[in-house]
């Protein structure tokens, strides 16, 4: 349909500029008079123009700025909540962890006014309460191994959710290795802005 | 001699692999040392336990073994009743019978239309019939305060056991099917000598309109109500013993924290909010101390608190690397079983209060999946229920505390987290054996069991103590109703 649209308005301007072509021509009368108000505008224009093309640049910048900063947030966001996977019945960090939870360390670094939420998460084949446990002790053991980079205490706070939030609520190993994670909520954004 | 023999043969081969004998002849020699043992070593509790190895109660009595499946029939009549107070005692005789059924201690005999009612009781008729117990009831007064009159006959022995009048809450309170479980758990009584589990309610997780929340009820699946209203994550209801307190966890304020709620009208208010994590709460025998788990250093401990000094957290349980969690008191309130993983595994320990040491109850299985969780110990003490893995699904088990008598009592399907009724022979637990989420009950003599609620991510059953002694209020606090009549009466 858009395109259909698009198309019928190229018609449709099309048809117009013929339109005012043939007016032209079939008015043919020598009416054209060379005057120099047109320098004038010409001046005028350029001033304006400048002036446009300087704010045209300034907003271009500004806009490629924001770009740039939505990129720069999307790239702290997407490190800083990117979750971590456990193995059954298991709280340590998982080779395949590391480098998750390196690049946290970095960006982390990086934006030093960054707070995060650890939660914990189980699967459901244990015990529902052991698995409040087992959930705490997989949320304190990546904040743990962040603290271990010399980042503060204080900017993390860990909450277990035991088997209560799957991601996925199918009876098979897929899910279950999906549900046994951590997830990373930022609770404070700091220069990097709360965003929309 | 040929006990030691007998026990020693027990000791060291379990089963009855060992017995040379034919089947016939080893039962016939079993039976009659078991004879024997009881009639000597009766009064000794720590050998009259021996023969129960398996967990299954004998009930010795009059010199008789009682086989645990043989239920005595019982017989209960239709209910005397004036014409107003006629639809009471029919419910009151369909609730009583069902109690009595559901007790397991009975078989429920049906009366046939030429039974004749009227007059002194007919022994010689009713012991025809097969009946070992006569239950005649009447309901009499006036609407608004009748009462119940029981009388159980033993028609073997052809005599009135006993007789007892109940008041009953005014028609339609909503307190009347307690009052009439709380007959039907004399009745048990009266016959066996054993308390009944009617007057009792069960409450339970399901899910809600906002979230997990407490749920309750009867022990007849009856009377479903929703106690927590916080559209939050809430586990783990644990009862105060006289029954009128819930203790439960819930991530109502974002950090998960112990919260109770009374019965009545249903509000929670905090209790204990530690640092980190609290969980799995359980009150002591009396009251007076609350056992939960809480984060320590990224682990779970054992807690205690004070209740009646409402202070005090101390520390119960000392492993510096793993997690101690779902305490349950003995009904001394001395010792606790609970949850940790200690050894690796995830196993039961008991531990004195007063002790550091913990001793394993479920036993050690090198290079296997070994998951045992969710811990009660039973009100009579002798074992402690908890679900353990089989072949990766969860069953039941029950086990002495001191870790003799393992004993399965589930299959099929997946089953978790027991809890025992208040009479030691009960117990709820989840399962999905009818294909969607529910509690059941099982009878741990019988093996007879039954669907007590069905629903969505119904799970953490907890049975409360007995409620008998809770007073309804008399007369029936029906403000509203009673305004109604008042200004009906009132008005010409």
């Amino acid at each position: 349909m858009a395109s259909i649209g698009r198309k019928n308005v190229g018609w449709l301007l099309g048809a117009i500029a013929l339109t005012l072509v043939i007016a032209a021509c079939g008015g043919g009368t020598p009416e054209a008079e060379p005057e120099p108000e047109p320098q004038v505008a010409d001046t005028r224009d350029a001033a304006a123009d400048s002036a446009a093309r300087a704010a045209e640049a300034k907003r271009r910048a500004e806009a490629e700025e924001a770009r740039r900063r939505e990129a720069e947030r999307d790239r702290v966001v997407t490190i800083a909540t990117e979750r971590v996977f456990f193995d059954f019945d298991k709280s340590n960090i998982r080779a395949d962890a590391e480098p998750v939870l390196q690049r946290k360390v970095s960006v982390l670094r990086e934006y030093p006014d960054i707070t995060i939420r650890i939660e914990g998460n189980c699967d459901d084949r244990g015990s529902v309460e052991y698995n409040l446990a087992l959930g705490q002790r997989r949320a304190e053991a990546v904040r743990r191994y962040l603290i271990s980079y010399g980042l503060d205490t204080s900017r993390f706070t860990v909450i277990s959710y035991g088997e209560e939030r799957p991601l996925d609520r199918a009876q098979d190993e897929k899910a279950w290795a999906q549900n046994r994670r951590d997830d990373f909520v930022i609770t404070n954004y700091g220069r990097l802005g709360a965003g929309d | 001699m040929r006990l030691s023999m007998r026990l020693a043969g027990r000791m060291t081969r379990p089963g009855s692999w060992g017995m040379p004998a034919p089947v016939g002849q080893a039962l016939f020699v079993r039976a009659a040392v078991l004879l024997v043992a009881a009639l000597i070593l009766a009064p000794d509790p720590a050998v009259a336990q021996e023969p129960e190895r398996d967990s299954i109660p004998t009930d010795v009595r009059v010199g008789i073994v009682y086989q645990p499946a043989f239920r005595p029939g019982i017989v209960m009549p239709p209910v005397a009743a004036p014409d107003e107070l006629r639809d009471l005692a029919d419910s009151t005789r369909t609730i009583i019978l069902r109690d009595l059924d559901q007790s397991d201690h009975f078989q429920v005999m049906g009366v046939g239309e030429d039974v004749p009612l009227k007059g002194p009781v007919n022994y010689a008729l009713w012991d025809q019939l097969g009946a070992v117990w006569l239950l005649i009831a009447a309901i009499e007064g006036p609407p608004d305060s009748p009462v119940l009159r029981l009388s159980l006959h033993d028609v073997v022995f052809k005599l009135l056991q006993e007789v007892q009048a109940f008041e009953l809450p005014p028609l339609h309170h909503p307190d009347m099917r307690l009052a009439l479980h709380i007959a039907a758990d004399n009745v048990v009584g009266w016959a066996t000598g054993s308390t009944g589990m009617a007057a009792t309610k069960v409450a339970y997780v399901a899910e809600g309109p906002g979230g997990s929340e407490i749920y309750v009820v009867d022990s007849d699946g009856y009377g479903v109500r929703r106690l927590s209203n916080d559209s939050s994550i809430a586990l783990s209801p644990a009862w105060s013993p006289s029954g009128d307190r819930i203790a439960f966890m819930s991530y109502k304020d974002g950090d998960p924290a112990i919260y109770g709620l009374s019965l009545n009208p249903g509000r929670s208010t905090l209790l204990i909010d530690l640092p980190g994590m609290d969980l799995t709460p359980a009150y002591s025998p009396d009251g007076t101390v609350l056992a939960f788990g809480s984060t320590v250093e990224g682990r779970t401990e054992i807690f205690t608190y004070d209740l009646t000094r409402r202070c005090c957290p101390e520390r119960a349980t000392f492993a510096r690397y793993s997690n101690s969690l779902s305490p349950t008191f003995s009904p001394d309130g001395k010792r606790i079983a609970f949850n940790s993983d200690r050894l690796g595994q995830l196993h039961i320990f008991v531990k004195d209060m007063q002790n550091v040491s913990a001793e394993l109850v479920t036993p050690y299985i090198y290079d296997r999946s070994v998951h045992n969780a969710g811990p009660d110990w039973s009100p009579k003490g002798d074992r402690i229920a908890f679900h353990g893995w089989v072949r990766g699904t969860a069953q039941i088990f029950t086990v002495a505390p001191n870790g003799r008598g393992l004993r399965q009592l589930t299959q099929t399907s997946r089953n978790e987290d027991p809890s025992w009724a208040p009479d030691g022979r009960h117990i709820v637990f989840s399962s999905t054996r009818s294909g969607s989420d529910g509690l059941w009950v099982l009878d741990v003599v019988s093996g007879r069991i039954r669907e007590l609620v069905r629903g969505r991510a119904v799970r953490l059953p907890a049975w409360s103590g007995n409620l008998d002694s809770l007073s309804y209020t008399y007369p029936n606090p029906y403000p509203s109703n009673e305004a109604a009549v008042g200004s009906g009466s009132n008005n010409p």
